[in-house]
């Protein structure tokens, strides 16, 4: 296989991209099934080329074939095949290829899965996701080709090599399931944009993409905190959150996503919220695209780094004209898109969730003012002011302390309206269980939003034990089951429902551990062996340091034995100072990595860096971070993770 | 319609109640490090800026000096272009912050030193390998 | 064998994929199929009510829903059912 085979067939995805918009406009013109049929083959041509592109680029990276400029930047003779693949998404050319690759793999599924369903939407569903990997096959083939030749002039014996930093199991896995969450939401997106052609006013257009949006929503998830995750233990700051435009870029279309995956199931069954539905898909897509430009484009004052790119015109031309011809078909199609029923009462269901809802976009807005904060300011002021963390948590700790609030309140409420009686019943162990834990913690000593978080935490967890408590009780008294057979049968015959619930488990872990960062503590010191430190109640001795030359970097170990105040021994940390490179003649060309050590258990992380170390005085410089209940965050995550996979489980009848 | 009515209003007042409080927050906000303006050296060298800014240059090579004592102060020249600017910092260094380095600086300016309490160097996720030592890196883009 | 070589992938890369693409226009005339994909809608439709009603009465038992509103939705649910039974009935 050679490069240049990657670039004809990128080229003939692009051909195939233009006859399957052409095929399937002339299909919907005159009706014949067999351009339909050609047009579905097109569509799968697309996809079986970029399939081909990719394959080839990554071969090409595991040959470590530097005449092509990708591979010499991103992959050397010494990287791991592993990585070397995963340099596959590692640069921009790269990463767009990856993002076509996964949106043909949507595409493919979905064809072969509506195949022999003779579902009406599925012409325009094909046309704009065929439109979607248009844009992408023009990025990739005209400005910035994965493929391009290394230049002439310039032999490139071995590559650059992959950043030490992104040698790292998660963040090999990181990108593509940020991706798969990214991409996904072009489905629902496109059978969204087919209803509306289609004057499809049914609420089963939106039951057969509920599951596709769901399946997006966990892969955002997932890529979210694995980022996070990666941050935490990869770099070093202590932190797994930062509000980086980057990390913005993906949180954003999580929130309209999540009010998404919640105000459908009001249109599935109500039939209400047809245009607020059309408004999130259309947001959420907006926003994958967005912040793919975002990751990508390095236009955004990302304080990190800088690509000189031309891609930030096109990608902003591209969101743009997404949302002029959405909006622009919602405004033509007004009339099909309004519902008929409407809200009876504040204390049903149906307006909980379109509170939730409410409060999730708020929450974007907010996420999005930020971030583009210093756009804003220097329109308004002429100068241009870059917000901070303290600024979005300021602004979001109340926002996220409601929806904590709703997630309790909302599946305690009955559909149409709840009467005073059940709103009693349903509500008294709840706050109860809430209060209760508030007065401990007041009672202990603290105050503020902390108090409030544990103690919604609280209340939303006494919600979610009622709801399965009593679930499971009215089935024993119906039907005479053990608890464990009622437990599974009630799951199991909705599983959205309660997988819906353990996923609100997850979020209130997470919460806890998001409150637990109210108590971080940090030192920085300097050790010589022998020598200790005192951080949070426990005391830091560096018994050793060693030096040693593994096969990629030269690293120095340091031993440092951690006692708490009684003196009792605690845990043994190991942090690493490292250079790779190192044999590199260039010393600007080495590259120092902290490789931290962490000591965790579900109360708190001991987080121990090793900044720094003069190696004549055998000093050590180390920086020690004692963080409360971070561990809960990473186990609410696999309760969500969880939870998503119960309500994603097919049904028999399905 | 008179439930309509209500959720109308509802929305209306939750939509301005958080709009206020964006509002409200970005004009006074709690913590001091919550915002800093985008400057260049020379307009913060020429205006004297002393509230919170955010500086982007290369780090002079040879200038960093690092404590002796405690190994986490250090001082150096950050260049921007002709410009240079002296710049303290006493925390722990990230990892690729050396000699040309391309960082971000936020802190304030007093008597002629930037005295940093954030410093930040290129991200890895936009890790692009420089094959002939080019420099993508141009001011102009920071913020545009 | 060189001619294999350097067509090869020509062949995989363009032929192959033409054919599978304008094969199906060379089929005769295929008739319309919409009569199927109402009868898949309704049934679809069906079976949405079916799982609704079936969660009604979850909640009922549960206790969420006071009686009145549950004979209520109930009746509007059955209601719409077998107005979708006629239809298929009648298909």
């Amino acid at each position: 296989m050679t490069p240049i085979a990657g670039s004809v067939a990128l080229n003939l995805a692009f051909g195939f991209s233009i006859l399957t918009v052409l095929t399937l406009f002339l299909y919907n013109k005159n009706g014949d099934e067999r351009l339909f049929l050609t047009g579905q083959r097109l569509a799968l041509g697309i996809s079986f080329f970029v399939f081909l592109a990719t394959f080839i680029l990554a071969y090409q990276l595991v040959q470590s074939n530097f005449d092509i400029d990708y591979v010499a930047r991103y992959t050397s003779l010494e990287t791991p095949v592993v990585y070397k693949i995963s340099a596959l998404w590692a640069g921009q050319s790269g990463s767009l290829l990856f993002w076509l690759f996964i949106l043909s793999i949507y595409t493919t599924i979905v064809i072969l899965q509506n195949q022999q369903k003779h579902n009406s939407l599925m012409p325009w569903v094909i046309i704009t996701l065929a439109i979607v990997q248009m844009f992408f096959l023009v990025l990739t083939n005209y400005v910035t080709n994965p493929f391009k030749p290394t230049d002439a002039d310039f032999i490139v014996s071995n590559g650059n090599g992959l950043n030490p930093l992104l040698q790292n199991v998660t963040m090999a896995i990181h990108p593509p399931t940020l991706y798969l969450g990214y991409v996904g939401f072009s489905v629902p997106f496109g059978f969204a944009i087919s209803a509306m052609i289609n004057r499809d006013t049914s609420p089963l257009w939106i039951q057969s993409i509920r599951r596709w949006s769901l399946v997006a929503w966990l892969f955002l998830s997932i890529g979210i905190i694995l980022g996070g995750w990666w941050a935490y233990r990869e770099l070093g700051w202590g932190g797994y959150w930062a509000w980086d435009p980057v990390e913005n870029a993906s949180f954003m279309p999580w929130l309209t996503a999540t009010a998404f995956v919640h105000s459908i199931i009001i249109q599935e069954k109500k039939d209400m919220l047809r245009v607020w539905n059309m408004v999130l898909i259309i947001i959420t897509f907006t926003l994958c695209i967005f912040g793919t430009f975002l990751t990508r484009s390095g236009v955004m004052s990302s304080v990190h780094s800088f690509t000189g790119s031309s891609l930030g015109p096109i990608f902003l031309t591209f969101v743009f004209s997404i949302m002029i011809v959405s909006f622009g078909m919602m405004y033509f199609r007004r009339n099909d898109l309004r519902s008929t029923k409407k809200m009876e009462s504040f204390t049903s269901r149906e307006s909980g969730f379109l509170f939730n809802n409410m409060i999730f976009v708020v929450m974007c807005f907010a996420v999005f003012w930020g971030t583009l904060f210093p756009v804003f300011s220097e329109a308004i002021r002429g100068t241009k002011i870059t917000v901070g963390p303290p600024f979005f948590n300021q602004i979001n700790i109340p926002i996220g302390l409601i929806l904590l609030a709703l997630t309790g309140i909302g599946p305690l409420l009955a559909w149409r309206k709840t009467g005073k009686k059940i709103l009693i019943r349903n509500f008294t162990f709840p706050i109860i269980t809430g209060l209760i834990v508030a007065i401990l913690l007041l009672i202990i000593g603290l105050r503020g939003a902390v108090v409030i978080s544990f103690s919604l935490g609280a209340f939303v967890t006494a919600t979610i034990t009622t709801e399965f408590t009593r679930g499971i009780q009215a089935r024993r008294k119906k039907f005479n089951e053990s608890i464990i057979t009622a437990l599974i049968k009630m799951v199991s015959k909705n599983r959205s429902r309660y997988g819906g619930y353990v996923v609100h488990l997850g979020i209130v872990f997470m919460f806890v551990g998001f409150t637990g960062h109210a108590f971080d503590q940090e030192k920085e010191f300097s050790l010589k062996v022998g020598e200790s430190n005192h951080v949070a109640g426990y005391n830091f001795k560096l018994i050793q340091m060693s030096e040693t030359e593994r096969p990629n970097h030269y690293a120095w170990i340091s031993d440092l034995r951690v006692t708490n105040d009684e003196g009792k021994f605690v845990t043994n940390l190991h942090p690493e100072k490292r250079i790779y490179f190192h044999r590199n003649p260039d010393p600007n060309r080495r590259q120092p990595h902290s490789e931290l050590d962490i000591y965790t258990t579900m109360n708190r992380d001991i987080y121990s860096i090793f900044s720094g170390v003069d190696s004549e005085n055998s000093v050590a410089f180390i920086k020690i971070m004692v963080n409360p209940l971070v561990q809960w965050v990473w186990l609410g995550g696999y309760i969500l993770v969880f939870g998503t996979i119960v309500a994603l489980w097919p049904r028999k009848d399905q | 319609m008179n439930s309509n009515k209500k959720f109308i209003l509802m929305i209306t007042g939750i939509i301005t109640v958080v709009i206020f409080w964006i509002s409200w927050v970005s004009l006074n906000p709690a913590d001091e490090k919550a915002m800093a303006t985008f400057v260049s050296v020379d307009e913060l060298l020429e205006d004297n800026i002393t509230h919170r800014t955010k500086l982007g240059g290369l780090v002079k090579d040879g200038s960093i000096v690092i404590s002796e004592t405690n190994h986490l102060d250090c001082v150096f020249i950050l260049k921007e272009g002709d410009l240079e600017l002296e710049v303290k910092y006493g925390r722990t260094r990230p990892d690729l912050f050396k000699d040309g380095a391309e960082v971000i600086v936020t802190g304030l300016y007093e008597n002629g030193v930037f005295h940093a309490d954030e410093l930040q160097t290129k991200c890895a996720s936009r890790y692009e390998g420089d094959l002939r030592n080019e420099k993508s890196y141009n001011l102009s883009e920071i913020d545009s | 064998m060189d001619i294999i070589k350097e067509y090869g992938f020509i062949i995989i890369f363009f032929i192959m994929p033409v054919i599978f693409v304008i094969q199906p226009l060379f089929l005769p005339m295929i008739e319309e199929k919409k009569n199927q994909l109402s009868v898949d809608g309704l049934k679809r439709k069906k079976l949405l009510i079916y799982r609704q009603i079936k969660e009604l009465e979850m909640d009922h038992d549960i206790g969420n829903i006071n009686e009145s509103d549950y004979k209520l939705s109930r009746e509007a649910l059955k209601q719409d059912v077998s107005e979708i039974i006629t239809k298929l009935n009648s298909l």
